[in-house]
């Protein structure tokens, strides 16, 4: 829950930045902004998005509802998790910190290498956001970790894997991509970028053999799946939205699961994309061309099988349902765009202009936020147990529908009219004025929409009407726990029989009985039968994820500095994790 | 011979004058169309089946089992697998189109008659030389690249320092300008006029003030140009130019600026030889006139802050005759 | 963590290999390669410790604590001596990390092998520790178990790190 509110917060500050931008742009010779604090402004409203809003309100809705919709009481590692938490609060603060005291990152959010290393970029700013990256990327293959085996060990009896929601496919599907993709970032910020920067080597020199753009190729073996990472889990709470409220089940489940991996994969073979202008060869650059078209079709089978759910269901069109229908507008305009990107003579025209910065926000916009403001709808009586204001909550969908497309759509025009990408200003001549002015305008209206969705939370949630267990009669495990839930998410644990436990015979439904509830204790299954296999005790609240993540951070802040804090900050992480693991008092596992 | 500042469809894709920019604004007015019909088709499908029309159709009950019939779900496998397989054959159908541009584009490398010039990127300002066997008419200039018309170009490109992008929207899509490496491109006007661009990779603190103006010509006119600018600077006729001289010779802009004819030979900032005949002047910030070249030498950190060049300390009876000497490097 | 460890290391080879293919000479001038002995003697030892491991887990599986503690220190002592010849073998090269690139991505391969090598040891020693005061439960027999499966990891990923650093340079040589 601390995942979701502090990722809200950095959703925020992102959109204080991003309407900087915006009146920095909307007229031409704007002296408002400098060319150094937009630069950093705009570096920071990236870095900011991708990495302290996007992957971590993912995960954070991954791990409150995964355990729910499993049926068991808690996600695997607890203090894992916390450590998680710890460590990607201390690296968001990090890259304010540094953008507050002027020392922001200003090289791009993604920091391309010669400009970010130590030749062009004197000073500690990029250090702080390769710093940032390694705590955030920690945090996030920390959660993924996590979920993963949750997923996989600790579902409730009888819930096999073809059982699973499609929620938690697409987390486990998600959490194997961080699990592959974080690890190349950790790469190009630390051994690239910072051991560049700090002790002297020559790994993006040229002059010694070094070169610029194996940084980008590394980077965007991260970037690219980084961007599903963020899609995919939007992609099972569509799923999820779809099926309760056309009140039947997803269309095509086997389809939908093999889509998932399918993007997943393809995902992982499409990075040169973003290296298209640098004249890499060209028939290399046809593959990548291929599977980015490729990965249209695995989303194209998501979306058929959605619209055949709602075709053959009863729909019922609450706020939650409007987002999921923006969410097939925006995504679908922005997918299409990308099929364009994906055409490497197109790509030469509109790279790095304002086309690309229409299509991704088109689709990580539509397709990851419009989805994750549908889930709060959704799931805002299960979270606080009570019911949104429908009506409210449509007013804002339609306000932030509008408002975002009065945004971003001039800047498909824009780059017609070959407006660059991070340019903090531009001259009259240009003609790019008014469509500037429209997308400004755009801005402010997504926040007056921004506005009412926090009004209506707030409102809903001191007076809203009582929500029972389960108001909208949908079908998974979470809604048979009460609103909100306890601490222990179920009094008993429930068994599943079907897909759709809640919506069989009430004569079928099982739940288990015979566990202890003095100590806290969840049920460890089989991977893919599902079968109960023994009680597992988790631990309770303890300090030491929190020293742990102090510790670290020491190191990590510490070798922005000196490089040799990184083995310092490593004996102390060490330190750290011993507390941790000391035992405390002895443990007996029961059959 | 200073040409007035015209801004029309400028640096834009979809005016193109050249067969680069051509097949590539063909080929995106296509995946256009295409994919607006796709656009609208799916979105037309989505309120279809929310709307109650298609309700005649179906109307078992959900409740039990919150299925539908076992006929129903065949008939929707079937819908959906034949869009599936109409979404396959359209994109092959576009991934075809975009190889084949992409052989087009690359056919010009053929061409027998090609011009080479080589674009070095720097921060924040174009080095453009053009390239020769004899060593005597390399021509090396800046911010402006001259070009004859139907003549294909060959864009030799690199940096000096961090990765830049030349992109000219109304000739051809952007080439990175990395360090250490050389990438190409081959360009071609088939129109004589003036067509502006702009570099496409943030570079620094004033990527946004890096534009660059791509001049078609006929060959005739072009080539009377190429000549003029190999010719060293002519010296100064009068006093007063020649103070203007003098003022440039003994300041700091020579340990930057290279004037051929005099002793200024510096060579990492533009080549200021001919510099009253380009249109523009700090790399496509500012029209070409005397005023705005005396702004920009009295203070160049406020119109363009943070870029390389120091503010030169002029004596105040220097300026008037230094401006108008440069002014007459044509 | 065989994931998130695996895909580094990949990473790490595959920049080994774009540099090799763009860099002549390879290994730059002045830089002499990597003896191979040294090297050599540390993968035998290595290897051999997992002997160590394979014995530990199996005496944890069966509740055993001296076979426990007997393997955990089998495995401890060849780890050192396996980590000692390495950090000789340090030694006797003559470039660092600031020599071209070369340097520096040997160095990067090396190094944070070794590192991770370092934590499994400190946790191998913790829990040799833990299991030295009497801690037998299930959760010391996991831990020892899980720690097994990591030196395996280890173990394994280094052979192909080691080929690229000291033996590909020879075979694949100097130029081109």
């Amino acid at each position: 829950m601390r995942y979701i509110v502090t990722a809200f917060l950095f959703l925020l500050a992102g959109g204080v930045e991003a309407l900087l931008m915006r009146l920095q742009l909307s007229f031409p010779n704007n002296p408002m902004l400098g060319p150094d604090k937009y630069n950093q402004i705009f570096t920071v409203h990236g870095s900011n998005m991708m990495f302290l809003f996007a992957v971590p309100v993912m995960e954070g809705m991954g791990v409150w509802l995964v355990p729910l919709m499993l049926g068991t009481r808690n996600v695997a590692f607890p203090r894992l998790n916390a450590f998680g938490y710890w460590m990607y609060l201390i690296g968001g603060l990090l890259l304010y910190v540094g953008l507050f005291t002027n020392t922001g990152p200003d090289a791009g959010w993604f920091a391309y290498t010669p400009l970010s290393g130590p030749q062009f970029s004197p000073g500690k700013r990029v250090d702080i956001w390769a710093q940032m990256i390694t705590f955030t990327e920690i945090s996030a293959m920390c959660v993924a970790t996590e979920l993963a085996v949750t997923i996989l060990k600790m579902r409730a009896p009888g819930m096999s894997l073809n059982r699973i929601p499609m929620y938690c496919w697409a987390m486990l599907v998600q959490s194997a991509m961080v699990l592959f993709a974080m690890p190349a970032v950790m790469v190009a910020s630390n051994v690239f970028l910072l051991t560049d920067r700090t002790i002297g080597t020559h790994f993006s020199n040229p002059a010694e053999g070094g070169d610029p753009l194996l940084y980008q190729h590394i980077f965007w073996f991260f970037g690219h799946p980084e961007v599903y990472i963020i899609f995919i889990p939007a992609l099972g709470m569509v799923s999820a939205i779809v099926a309760a409220h056309s009140r039947r089940s997803i269309f095509g489940y086997p389809a939908m699961v093999l889509s998932l991996v399918a993007t997943a994969f393809i995902g992982f073979g499409l990075w040169v994309h973003h290296m298209f202008a640098t004249g890499l060869p060209q028939i290399g650059e046809a593959y990548f061309t291929a599977a980015s078209m490729m990965i249209g079709i695995t989303s194209g089978v998501q979306i058929f099988c959605w619209i055949a759910t709602l075709w053959t269901g009863r729909v019922r069109l609450n706020t939650a349902m409007h987002f999921v229908l923006g969410f097939i507008f925006i995504f679908v305009m922005g997918g299409l765009t990308g099929i364009m990107l994906a055409a490497i003579p197109i790509d030469l025209q509109v790279h790095d202009t304002y086309f690309v910065v229409a299509h991704f926000h088109y689709v990580l916009i539509g397709g990851a936020l419009f989805p994750l403001f549908g889930g709060f709808h959704h799931w805002f009586p299960k979270f606080t147990g009570r019911m949104i204001n429908e009506r409210l909550g449509k007013v804002s969908f339609w306000v932030l529908f509008l408002g975002f497309n009065l945004t971003f759509f001039p800047m498909h025009l824009l780059r017609l009219k070959g407006m660059p990408r991070r340019v903090y200003t531009y001259s009259p001549e240009m003609h790019w004025t008014a469509a500037n002015g429209m997308a400004t305008a755009g801005a402010l209206i997504i926040l007056i929409g921004g506005i009412l969705f926090i009004v209506n939370v707030i409102s809903s949630r001191r007076s809203g009407p009582i929500a029972g267990a389960n108001p909208w009669d949908a079908g998974s495990l979470e809604w048979a726990a009460d609103s909100p839930p306890a601490p222990y998410n179920f009094a008993f644990l429930p068994g599943a029989v079907s897909r759709y436990p809640l919506w069989s015979d009430p004569a079928d439904r099982v739940v288990v009985t015979g566990m202890r509830n003095d100590r806290r204790e969840i049920l460890v299954t089989e991977t893919v039968s599902g079968e109960p296999r023994f009680r597992h005790v988790l631990p309770g609240s303890r300090i030491w994820p929190l020293l742990t993540a102090l510790l670290a951070t020491a190191g990590l802040v510490g070798s922005i500095f000196y490089f040799q804090w990184y083995y310092i900050g490593a004996v102390l992480t060490a330190i750290g994790l011993i507390g941790w693991f000391w035992p405390k008092e002895p443990v007996e596992i029961e059959p | 011979m200073s040409v007035p500042f015209i801004a029309a469809l400028q640096q834009s894709a979809i005016a193109p004058v050249g067969p680069q920019a051509g097949r590539i604004a063909f080929l995106f007015w296509s995946f256009l169309i295409l994919l607006t019909c796709v656009f609208l088709l799916t979105i037309g499908f989505t309120l279809w089946a929310l709307s109650r029309h298609h309700r005649g159709i179906e109307q078992e009950p959900l409740e039990r089992t919150h299925r539908p019939s076992a006929a129903t779900d065949a008939r929707m496998t079937r819908a959906i697998g034949a869009a599936t397989v109409v979404t396959v054959l359209i994109l092959f159908g576009l991934l075809i189109a975009s190889v084949v541009t992409g052989e087009q584009l690359a056919g010009l490398r053929y061409a027998s008659n090609a011009m080479a010039v080589e674009i070095t990127g720097n921060q924040w300002w174009w080095e453009i030389r053009y390239l020769s066997d004899n060593t005597r008419r390399i021509l090396r200039t800046a911010n402006e690249l001259h070009i004859p018309v139907g003549r294909p170009v060959m864009i030799r490109g690199t940096s000096h320092d961090v990765i830049h992008s030349f992109w000219a929207p109304n000739l051809h899509g952007k080439r990175d300008l990395i360090p250490s490496r050389i990438t190409t491109e081959w360009i071609e006007a088939d129109q004589p006029g003036q067509y502006r661009g702009q570099c496409a990779e943030f570079c620094g603190l004033q990527h946004a003030h890096m534009a660059l103006w791509v001049i078609a010509e006929p060959q005739e006119k072009f080539d009377a140009w190429f000549e003029a600018q190999l010719q060293p600077a002519a010296p100064p006729e009068d006093a007063h130019l020649q103070a203007g001289e003098q003022a440039f010779l003994s300041s700091s802009c020579v340990l930057c600026h290279t004037i051929r004819g005099t002793d200024a030979a510096g060579q990492v900032a533009p080549d200021l030889t001919h510099l009253a005949s380009r249109l523009t002047i700090a790399a496509g910030t500012l029209p070409n006139n005397k005023g705005n070249l005396g702004g920009w030498i009295a203070d160049p950190q406020t119109i363009k802050p943070g870029n390389h060049m120091a503010t030169v300390a002029l004596k105040s009876e220097d300026v008037q005759p230094l401006l108008d000497y440069l002014e007459s490097l044509h | 963590m065989a994931f998130i460890e695996g895909s580094l290391f990949c990473c790490l080879i595959a920049m080994y290999f774009y540099y090799r293919l763009g860099t002549f000479p390879w290994p730059p001038p002045g830089v002499q390669l990597p003896s191979r002995l040294l090297p050599a003697c540390c993968m035998t030892l290595l290897l051999l410790s997992c002997i160590g491991s394979y014995l530990a887990s199996e005496a944890a599986r069966k509740g055993d604590r001296k076979g426990m503690i007997w393997g955990m220190g089998l495995n401890l002592a060849l780890a050192i001596a396996a980590m000692t010849c390495r950090a000789i073998d340090w030694r006797l090269w003559n470039f660092k990390w600031t020599t071209g690139v070369y340097g520096s991505i040997t160095w990067a391969i090396v190094w944070i092998h070794t590192l991770d090598v370092l934590g499994d040891l400190v946790y191998t020693a913790v829990l040799a520790l833990l299991v030295l005061l009497g801690n037998v439960g299930p959760r010391q027999r996991i831990g020892v178990h899980a720690d097994s499966v990591v030196w395996y990891f280890l173990v394994a990923i280094w052979v192909p790190l080691y080929v690229t650093v000291y033996w590909v340079p020879y075979f694949w040589g100097a130029n081109g």
